[in-house]
């Protein structure tokens, strides 16, 4: 550990003091300093998590019959979040313990403009309901996918618009993007100009309606609400499932999944 | 003939430099470690694109396990004159006085000591009821072993833990989660309550194959005391994933 050298010099003279050489090896603190810098290394959380702020309408009931007005309208989208059951049943299916999440969509009123009717031949003829998946954009081409490509086709004037403004902050409509400064002010700008456009009253936009079956998973609603943000959806809003909704879902599952 | 002589060398590292450096990285890791506490339901949040942090202070973190059971945890800014610990004590006073209104036949009511033993509880999901007998566990030898243990319920699939939480639309008879949520909306912690406000304040925490309907019951819960906006806490993932 630490060692004290001691000349031994025959040749010195009498009386002279003798010189000592201290030495301490720090091989084993350093050894001691590597484990315990390891264990803090593995301890800490360097992530931190984020967070998506929703907003929901009040729980009174007299808002709810004013959406339901507006969720009648011609372009509204109803997307409605399911997990995938087991064949032949309406258990919740995993693969490794994860629920696999199935969206259903569905556009204007549940069963078209004449309404889903009472009779089963009616509602199997007038079930509008179709399935999508989460899929994301392809990876060669760079093409949204399932539900995502839905979304994206009934937002397309927005979108053709957003896309401008991305084009134009590339090549430095919005300012330089040279320095750190240039590029901050220019990403205020665009992102100006950005809200401008979800919220310009003249473009075509869908109104979408987010439900789901109690089945579903929490990561699929926060999928879906991706989607909105991914496609700039300005309007969107989470709603209850309507008797109308679960007679097609059922309706839908019974038809396609024996 | 003279044989070369080789010299001897000593093999002796100095490893003070070394050593020093260690110490330094040592102590950057001490000091910027924040160690994960403990909760009492692991959950993995779901990816999503969204890339807002998390707030760290005058946050209430509602924990949705996959069963449904429904913890809070409270953070503050201790930069003001609010601890989390006198903060917490205060709550445990406004919720109860809150409780008391409707259980006027069976109110309930902490010591001082009972109070102080809440203070230092990371997050607390009880039922008032039972939170006295809970509480005094603490001075019984090996307390806080005999607290994590009533928790888990000794194997009793009916023992009460996690805030009790049910369908409800009366605001005016609020079930015990809209209780604590109420009174920390009253409390006298301004930061608190205007983050509550903007929404930034309330961050649910469930785990991705939670059903939906279990956090439906928690968000109805809020918007039934008109906390329409909150947070949900998710990992961060990229857009094209």
């Amino acid at each position: 550990m630490a060692e004290v050298q001691q000349n031994t010099g025959g040749d010195g003279k009498k009386g002279q003091q003798k010189k000592m050489q201290i030495r301490v090896d720090f091989t084993p603190m350093v050894d001691m300093n590597m484990l315990l810098i390891t264990f803090f290394m593995l301890c800490t959380t360097m992530i931190k998590s984020q967070t998506l702020t929703i907003a929901l309408p009040s729980n009174e009931k007299v808002d709810n019959v004013e959406n339901m007005s507006q969720a009648s309208e011609d372009d509204a989208v109803t997307i409605i979040l399911d997990a995938k059951r087991k064949a032949g049943s309406m258990e919740v299916d995993t693969v490794n313990g994860k629920v696999v999440p199935v969206v259903y969509y569905y556009f204007g009123k549940p069963g078209g403009p004449e309404g889903l009717g009472d009779a089963p031949e009616t509602i199997a003829a007038r079930n509008n309901l179709q399935e999508s998946e989460f899929l994301g954009n392809d990876e060669k081409s760079g093409k949204a996918r399932g539900i995502r490509e839905i979304i994206q086709q009934r937002n397309k004037d927005v979108l053709t618009e957003i896309n401008k403004l991305k084009e134009k902050y590339a090549s430095g409509g919005f300012g330089s993007l040279e320095t750190k400064e240039g590029r901050e002010k220019a990403q205020l700008a665009y992102d100006e100009a950005a809200s401008k456009v979800r919220k310009d009253e003249n473009l075509k936009k869908p109104v979408i309606i987010i439900k789901s079956t109690p089945q579903a998973s929490f990561g699929s609603l926060v999928s879906v609400l991706d989607e909105m943000q991914i496609n700039s959806i300005s309007k969107y809003q989470i709603d209850n499932m309507t008797k109308a909704d679960s007679v097609m879902v059922i309706d839908y599952q019974n038809r396609h999944h024996k | 003939m003279g044989r070369v002589k080789i010299a001897k060398k000593s093999t002796f590292i100095d490893m003070t430099a070394m050593s020093d450096v260690t110490v330094l990285l040592l102590t950057f890791f001490m000091l910027t470690s924040t160690f994960l506490s403990k909760e009492p339901a692991t959950v993995i949040t779901p990816p999503s694109v969204s890339t807002e942090k998390v707030q760290e202070t005058n946050v209430v973190q509602v924990l949705v396990n996959p069963e449904g059971k429904v913890w809070l945890t409270m953070n503050n800014d201790t930069s003001s004159n609010w601890s989390n610990e006198k903060m917490r004590m205060a709550l445990l006073d406004k919720v109860s006085e809150i409780y008391n209104e409707t259980h006027k036949n069976k109110p309930v009511n902490f010591t001082e000591a009972q109070k102080y033993t809440f203070s230092k509880l990371g997050s607390f999901g009880v039922p008032l009821a039972k939170m006295g007998e809970y509480l005094d566990l603490v001075n019984q030898p090996e307390g806080q072993t005999k607290m994590d243990k009533w928790l888990e319920g000794d194997g009793d699939p009916n023992h009460p833990t996690g805030i009790p939480i049910s369908w409800n639309d009366n605001e005016s008879n609020p079930n015990e989660f809209q209780m604590w949520m109420k009174a920390m909306r009253q409390s006298s912690n301004e930061n608190l309550v205007s983050a509550i406000k903007d929404g930034t304040g309330v961050a649910i925490k469930a785990d991705q194959n939670t059903s939906f309907d279990i956090v439906h019951l928690v968000m109805d819960n809020l918007q039934t005391i008109h906390m329409n906006k909150f947070t949900l806490l998710t990992a961060l993932k990229g857009a094209e994933d």
